[in-house]
């Protein structure tokens, strides 16, 4: 089990955002988290990250409690994220992007840097090599040295995954990743994450489109801070209760 | 740092010779001034551009990172204090009292930017800008040791000669030290890092920037370098007055920067060279140099706002564009 | 008590409240621009010179009784904010740099022009008021009492400004989301126009009011906003509340102080005492949670 949250509650002044949510995340699955609008699942994630402080509750992640840890140090332990509005570095180039993102493995210190000695110019190349690397994967080579905040939407998405990925994370959170896509781009962006997990990275999805739960191997369902239920992709689709949650009563499970 | 920079085009590699190419050409024509500028108040206003360059070139490598520090000008007097007292009060060597007022300066200004380097934009330059008034005025109510309003006098000088040839060459070579030490700096993963983080907290933090970490990092290099300033200019200067350092130095030296170009390396020097030295330089009556560089500062704030650097670029483009029209006909 | 302790009290007390209303007037204007346009209007002490300047002018040079004076000043200082809204914060909106750079611009100019022009390095203008109120065995010059409740009447205006009237509402709309409001409708270039005319309109009252009060110099911009600074650095920018408090925590600690310390000592007491708050406290009192 890579990822244990119990009783994650967050409040912000009169309103509950996120409340008592127990969940376990095992080692390499791909794990949907689904939900209305303002149920919850931003701010999930920004929990766990260590953007905002938790009310109440624990995180483990590998076995350490990593409750309240500040941003930088819970993306050194291995956990990468992408953004819902997906800010970027919007005046550095792509492939500038992902380089940017290669902080914590390898990681040359200050003294190296300065001088630009030989073990910070072997650091660089290989930085170099490897960003090219993530680029090819998610498809975005042959813009890589154009300006990040020209880039179209959906490139801009492949180019917050990519750099998640730099980070050589564990487990990689991804918030909402196809949303605004083309069906080209949902289809390719589909195949990176099926890639990285099967590279053994954990994933949870943040998404509204059902169509990305089928690469998922359990999905949960929030709304209004709290887990409904959880179940596998197919049960998921059924259930009755996530209908009415996403479509409000008086429809049928036929889409 | 080596693969952001393997990373440009052949283009920008090219653009990149031609600055070697020009900054060469300068630094040569700087070794010859004494001999073109006999005057001695020349030489001095030399000598004040270049204690500028160092303060207004370690000041934007602060801004490179986000935050706007308006304490600096009290950073170059707390170094130009420390390094005066070390050598007049204490009898330490002025050399040794410059580099240990250097240290002063980096050590304050670590001290009082790790409380606030989380703060915003906006924020920070306030409570920086509140801290540099407080800073001098902490220097001028140490009367006894600082000599309060009135200032010290009798400094020590870095050497024993009246002429400042000496001075002018040394602290050519000290400026130019100062600034291959923060371009350097600047190029590498460091500064990087910096601009990262000034262009997204969220991101550079989701990859495992500190913001903290950085932030006080290039407070502490860029408070070094003008510490240093503020030690030469007061081992040259012989007296000092706590007036040369308020505020409204800062708020110049930001001109400067902003002038010159903010999002480019030699930004500080261009624009402390033509904001300040030029002004002194042409005004016959000394009370009219600030007119003149108010002039230059609204007609470059309205026309050119990347700075006096963007011109050379625009020319081109301008000069492209009309050769591809003239062609087309 | 004795007699000379009850006089001393009574004068510092009300020092302190005639010096914390000017400030917060000062502090006011400043917030103003700043939660509206998001613009740190570093020439807010030139416009309070200038103000000053003006009346002074009127009131001695040209020979108009002060009152009327102060409305000039006012009125021409209010015209100006219209054009520095137009002409220096638009072009530049967003561009903290930009900004201090046409503000210094501004300074420079104006400070110099001043500067050169006036015949003495420091002036008074006449007073307002003339006469003492004496209750008691305590004796008040009116013309304290007077810029108080002008100050505070002031205070009041604006407030309930902010808070009871059409354009203050559309203001406070603008001030928390810029966006949100042009898409209501609001002009939002008439709003800024209007807080940038309050904020000078304030600042040249106060100018012309601390004109009689203290004295005249060209730089008592830059005098002045180093306590303006203060107060907003303590209060935390942006808050009006903050404003409020720190205004009266300032004013005080201005009048109190230098009845036991020198003047520079003063100063950096007040200072230290500031820093300590912020190290606790770095987006101020009352200022709003500021991380990054």
């Amino acid at each position: 089990m890579i990822l244990e949250i119990n009783g994650l509650t967050k409040n912000f002044g009169g309103l509950t955002a996120v409340s008592g949510i127990d969940i376990k995340v095992n080692d390499g699955e791909v794990l949907g988290l689904i939900g209305p609008n303002g149920a919850g699942k931003s701010t999930f994630f920004n929990l766990i990250t260590g953007v905002i402080p938790p009310t109440k509750g624990k995180i483990i992640f590998k076995g350490k409690d990593i409750t309240g840890k500040r941003p930088h140090e819970i993306a050194e332990l291995g956990i990468g994220r992408t953004f819902q509005l997906n800010p970027l570095f919007p005046n550095f180039t792509v492939l500038q992007n992902v380089i940017s993102s290669f902080q914590i493995r390898p990681c040359s210190n200050w003294l190296d840097t300065f001088f630009n000695t030989p073990v910070y110019r072997k650091n660089e190349a290989y930085i170099l090599e490897q960003s090219l690397e993530i680029l090819n994967l998610v498809g975005l080579y042959k813009v890589k040295d154009e300006l990040a905040k020209n880039q179209p939407h959906g490139y801009q998405k492949m180019l917050g995954v990519a750099r998640a990925l730099a980070i050589k994370p564990s487990l990689l959170l991804l918030d909402e990743p196809i949303a605004g896509m083309n069906p080209d781009e949902i289809d390719n962006t589909i195949e990176a994450i099926k890639r990285t997990s099967q590279r053994g990275v954990t994933i949870i999805l943040v998404e509204h489109n059902m169509k990305i739960l089928e690469i998922c191997n359990r999905v949960v369902v929030i709304n209004f801070g709290q887990k409904i239920v959880e179940g596998s992709p197919q049960e998921i689709k059924e259930n009755p209760e996530v209908i009415r949650a996403y479509l409000g009563s008086g429809h049928d499970t036929k889409h | 740092m080596g693969s952001m920079i393997a990373a440009r085009d052949s283009s920008s590699r090219r653009k990149n010779y031609t600055q070697i190419i020009l900054y060469g050409i300068l630094i040569c024509f700087l070794l010859f001034i004494p001999l073109f500028f006999q005057s001695p108040y020349v030489l001095h206003l030399f000598i004040l551009t270049l204690v500028y360059i160092i303060a207004a070139a370690s000041m934007r490598f602060i801004m490179t990172s986000g935050q706007i520090p308006l304490a600096h000008a009290a950073f170059l007097g707390l170094g130009a204090y420390v390094s005066a007292v070390l050598s007049k009060h204490v009898g330490l060597s002025p050399w040794l009292s410059l580099f240990i007022a250097a240290f002063v300066a980096m050590g304050v200004g670590i001290f009082i930017s790790f409380p606030f380097a989380r703060l915003k934009a906006f924020y920070y330059a306030m409570v920086s800008l509140f801290f540099g008034v407080g800073l001098l005025q902490a220097i001028e109510s140490l009367g006894k040791l600082t000599g309060g309003l009135a200032g010290i006098t009798a400094i020590p000088t870095l050497f024993n000669t009246a002429s400042k040839v000496p001075y002018y060459y040394c602290f050519l070579a000290l400026t130019l030290v100062s600034l291959v030490i923060l371009y350097r700096f600047e190029v590498s993963r460091i500064g990087w890092n910096l601009k990262a983080i000034d262009q997204s907290y969220l991101v550079s933090s989701s990859v495992g920037i500190s913001e903290v970490k950085y932030r006080v990092l290039a407070v502490a290099i860029g408070c070094f370098f003008v510490g240093l300033a503020g030690g030469m200019y007061a081992n040259y200067n012989v007296t000092l007055s706590p007036s040369s350092f308020d505020s409204s130095v800062t708020l110049w030296m930001i001109i400067y920067v902003t002038i010159g170009g903010m999002n480019n390396f030699s930004g500080p020097i261009i624009g402390t060279a033509v904001l300040f030295l030029i002004p002194q330089y042409f005004s016959g009556l000394k009370q009219y140099a600030p007119f003149i560089s108010a002039a230059i500062l609204f007609l470059v704030i309205f026309m050119f706002r990347n700075g006096l650097v963007s011109i050379p670029g625009l020319l081109m483009a301008f000069y492209k564009r009309k050769k591809s029209t003239s062609k087309s006909r | 008590m004795a007699e000379s302790t009850i006089l001393l009290i009574v004068a510092t007390i009300v020092n302190a409240l005639v010096l914390s209303s000017m400030y917060i007037l000062l502090a006011l204007g400043f917030t103003f621009l700043f939660n509206i346009m998001g613009i740190l209007n570093f020439a807010h002490g030139v416009i309070y010179m200038i103000g000053a300047y003006i009346c002074f002018y009127m009131a001695t040079v040209v020979g108009i009784n002060q009152w009327l004076a102060l409305l000039i000043s006012v009125a021409v200082v209010g015209l100006f904010g219209i054009f520095m809204e137009r002409f220096i914060f638009r072009p530049f909106f967003g561009n903290i740099n930009s900004i201090i750079v046409v503000c210094i611009g501004l300074i420079t100019v104006l400070v110099n022009a001043v500067a050169i022009s006036q015949p003495y390095n420091v002036q008074v203008t006449p007073a307002f008021v003339q006469g003492i109120l004496k209750v008691g065995i305590v004796s008040l010059s009116w013309q304290r009492i007077v810029f108080f409740l002008i100050g505070v009447s002031l205070l009041i205006l604006v407030l309930l400004f902010i808070n009871k009237t059409k354009q203050g509402l559309q203001m406070r709309a603008v001030a928390q989301d810029l966006e949100g409001a042009i898409l209501q409708g609001i002009n939002v270039h008439f709003v800024s126009a209007l807080a940038c005319v309050i904020a000078c309109a304030l600042a040249a009252t106060a100018g012309s009011l601390m004109g009689s009060y203290l004295s005249l110099t060209p730089y008592m911009g830059n005098d002045i906003m180093i306590k303006v600074l203060e107060i907003l650095v303590l209060g935390g920018i942006g808050s009006i509340n903050g404003v409020l408090f720190a205004g009266l925590i300032v004013g005080t600690l201005d009048a109190v102080l230098p009845i036991w310390l020198s003047g520079t000592a003063t100063q950096a007491i007040m200072m230290l005492i500031i820093i300590v708050i912020l190290l606790f406290k770095p987006q101020g009192l009352f200022g709003k949670e500021v991380r990054a």
